[in-house]
């Protein structure tokens, strides 16, 4: 038995490792440890009152901050029972397809297309102006723009409160802005063909895992009422822990979801396959390669996140900018808020119970990441059981846990252990 | 004298890498960048690790946690010319502070059975295990804070460290005061200003963000903020959110 240690993980965010055991030459094992510093979110949160909590939990993670905090902030609205104005939920859905753009962005641009180059960081082809690297910075730039201009800040985003929002961006702000996304929904297609005429990737099996995700009914959408999997079952979000049913794990500060239909799979590539399935289109799998299709499901999702910022923009331009965009809490309420959205990793949930006084007694909230982690080192033991050259086994590993884009930040903040 | 291709490496300890993420978030400026720094080290950035090249500059960011993340730190620190701690984990422990019963009972609460193999304490500024150069405040750290640094460096000088309030940078904007005029929770007066009054503006209290101004007067501060719906304690707790938590 020998024993191969990949550690640290490099271009992915946060601190793990994955271990690999060999007999005679087959891999035989794969162990895929997230050993971030333990930030007890959910143990710090109970006694804060339900005012702390939005800003708090965007500190989970930097780099899906948006979400995070926009789906505490739909949570703690249900219990306070606040339907938030028109203009208010636009923006922040302006803000949520930023931070996607971004995310994505950054995962393909910065984390991936060094790989098909052959060098360690983006800094690498920023230096020498590489085209390609410098026309995704750009669209990465234009996410953060988005999430400058609706949400406040590009990381933990100050504009979104709890009833609404802020301000709402001036026409002056909102005219520019349009232009630019038409000129970017049009330049868009020739950057992300020449990302996939790049692409070099090793060899992989289909990916593993029930494909997992929330969503409308009716078409692609970044949150909803309902979890849909890929074997054809609804479950309503309330659920999500029963389907999950996840369990602390010692080797690693995060918990595997156990549930009975998994491992599940969340992120891009889930969302792509689930919409397909939802509303009964095939989706286009010609160049599908193994994992590494969750590459060609994000540049699509961007695809997608641009043309619907621009159909907001001009939503938001026809809206009477006088009406107020924040109805404020009429004082605190006990209750169970719960909301589910689309991270760009994947599903994200997060649950509260506020007692009468408004103070957190319990807070759960179930990342991505940790969802995907069991389906991460099945995918590695998948591909590479037959793979003999260990020069390869290690570098092959690494990719495929970077397709999966993992953030390991978030993915160390747990469920409660009942 | 900084020499022409800066090896920098950038540390990740706990927090939530927003700060090395705004660094990269200079999206425009990456190609200058480029050119002025080597990222020898940052698992984030680059796939280079060199376990002994000596650094630079290293940028810390988050808060020691654990016995492990220190030894790893004051490793760091040998190899390392220049140590800089970026945003407010690494400056005060930050929002991984705030308040639990102890660190143990938090720790069960959220693993359960496994909690007892998990070697942790209360989050812990850089500053209390190793000697820090220069300080980057912010959670996270402003796009201009990094600029401002590289540029200052690229000079062979370090950034000016601000220490006026943001509340100069409100009345520079003419921005209606939230804490007098609307009775908001605004930490303005004794946070360290440089995102140009960035929630104010926005009508939004300050939360301190960027930490506390040298002189801060907290005793004026809690009279002004007599008039907000805060409660001793709640008032307490928003000042303790960036602070590291120390006596309010
Ligand atoms: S200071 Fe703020 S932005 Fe930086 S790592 Fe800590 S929580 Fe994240
Ligand atoms: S106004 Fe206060 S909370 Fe907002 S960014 Fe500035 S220092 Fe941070």
């Amino acid at each position: 038995m020998s024993r191969q240690i990949i550690q640290p993980l490099t271009r992915v965010e946060g601190h793990g490792r994955v271990i690999l055991e060999q007999q005679q030459g087959r891999l035989v094992s794969v162990q895929l440890d997230l050993n971030e510093s333990p930030r007890l979110f959910e143990a710090l949160l109970v006694g804060r009152s339900w005012q702390e909590v939005p800003e708090l939990v965007c500190r989970i993670c930097g780099i899906c901050s948006s979400v995070h905090k926009l789906a505490a902030l739909h949570a703690l609205e249900q219990v306070l029972k606040i339907n938030i104005p028109p203009a208010a939920a636009i923006v922040r859905e302006l803000t949520l397809l930023g931070g996607h753009i971004q995310s994505h962005a950054l995962h393909l641009f910065c984390l991936i297309l060094p790989d098909f180059f052959g060098v360690p960081s983006v800094l690498d082809l920023a230096r020498d102006r590489h085209p390609l690297a410098m026309a995704g910075l750009e669209v990465k730039a234009f996410g953060n723009r988005l999430q400058e201009l609706f949400g406040g800040r590009i990381v933990h985003p100050v504009n979104l409160v709890i009833g609404g929002i802020g301000q709402c961006p001036a026409e002056e702000q909102l005219i520019p802005l349009k232009e630019e996304l038409a000129a970017l929904c049009e330049k868009w297609p020739a950057i992300a063909e020449e990302f996939q005429a790049s692409a070099k990737y090793p060899a992989g099996g289909a990916p593993v895992g029930c494909s997992l995700a929330t969503g409308s009914p009716i078409g692609f959408d970044l949150t909803g009422t309902s979890l849909w999997t890929a074997d054809g079952s609804e479950w309503p979000v309330a659920d999500y822990a029963r389907l999950l049913a996840e369990r602390p794990v010692s080797s690693s500060h995060a918990k595997w979801p156990t549930g009975e239909q998994g491992p599940f799979l969340v992120g891009a590539l889930a969302r792509q396959a689930l919409t397909a399935r939802r509303t009964g289109t095939a989706p286009d799998t010609s160049r599908q390669n193994g994992i590494y299709a969750n590459n060609t499901a994000q540049l699509l999702e961007i695809d997608w996140a641009l043309s619907r910022a621009y159909s907001l923009a001009c939503q938001l331009l026809d809206l009477d900018k006088t009406a107020p965009c924040r109805i404020p809490p009429d004082g605190p309420r006990a209750g169970v808020g719960i909301a589910a959205f689309e991270a760009p990793r994947g599903l994200l949930v997060h649950r509260y119970i506020l007692d009468d006084t408004g103070h957190v007694t319990e807070a759960d909230i179930v990342t991505p990441t940790a969802i995907n982690q069991q389906v991460m080192a099945k995918q590695i033991c998948l591909d590479l059981a037959e793979e003999k050259d260990q020069v390869r086994i290690v570098k092959t590993a690494e990719q495929i846990v970077r397709a999966y884009d993992p953030c390991i930040s978030c993915a160390v903040h747990l469920l409660e252990v009942k | 004298m900084i020499p022409k291709l800066l090896k920098i490496g950038v540390v990740h300890f706990a927090g939530c890498s927003g700060c090395q993420l705004m660094l990269l978030n200079c999206e425009a400026e990456l190609a200058i960048l480029a050119q002025r720094v080597d990222c020898v080290d940052a698992s984030m950035i680059t796939s280079a690790t060199c376990e002994e090249t000596p650094f630079d500059l290293l940028l810390v960011e988050g808060s020691i946690t654990s016995p492990s993340e220190q030894q790893h730190l004051q490793k760091l620190r040998l190899r390392c010319r220049h140590l800089v701690a970026v945003g407010a984990c690494a400056l005060t422990g930050g929002i991984n502070r705030f308040d639990a019963p102890t660190r143990e009972t938090a720790c069960t609460h959220v693993y359960g059975p496994v909690a007892d193999q998990i070697e942790t304490f209360s989050p812990q500024p850089v500053a209390n295990f190793v000697a820090v150069d220069a300080c980057i405040p912010g959670c996270p750290p402003e796009h201009s804070d990094f600029l401002d640094f590289f540029g200052a460096l690229s000079c062979g000088v370090w950034p000016t460290q601000r220490d006026a309030p943001v509340c100069m940078e409100c009345r520079t904007r003419e921005l209606r005061c939230l804490l007098e005029e609307d009775h908001l929770p605004c930490l303005g007066p004794i946070t360290i200003g440089g995102c140009a009054a960035r929630c104010p503006a926005l009508g939004i209290p300050c939360e301190g963000c960027r930490g506390e101004v040298s002189e801060a007067n907290r005793d004026e501060l809690c009279h002004l903020m007599a008039k907000t719906h805060l409660s001793k304690s709640e008032l307490k707790r928003r000042i303790q959110r960036f602070t590291g938590g120390e006596n309010v």
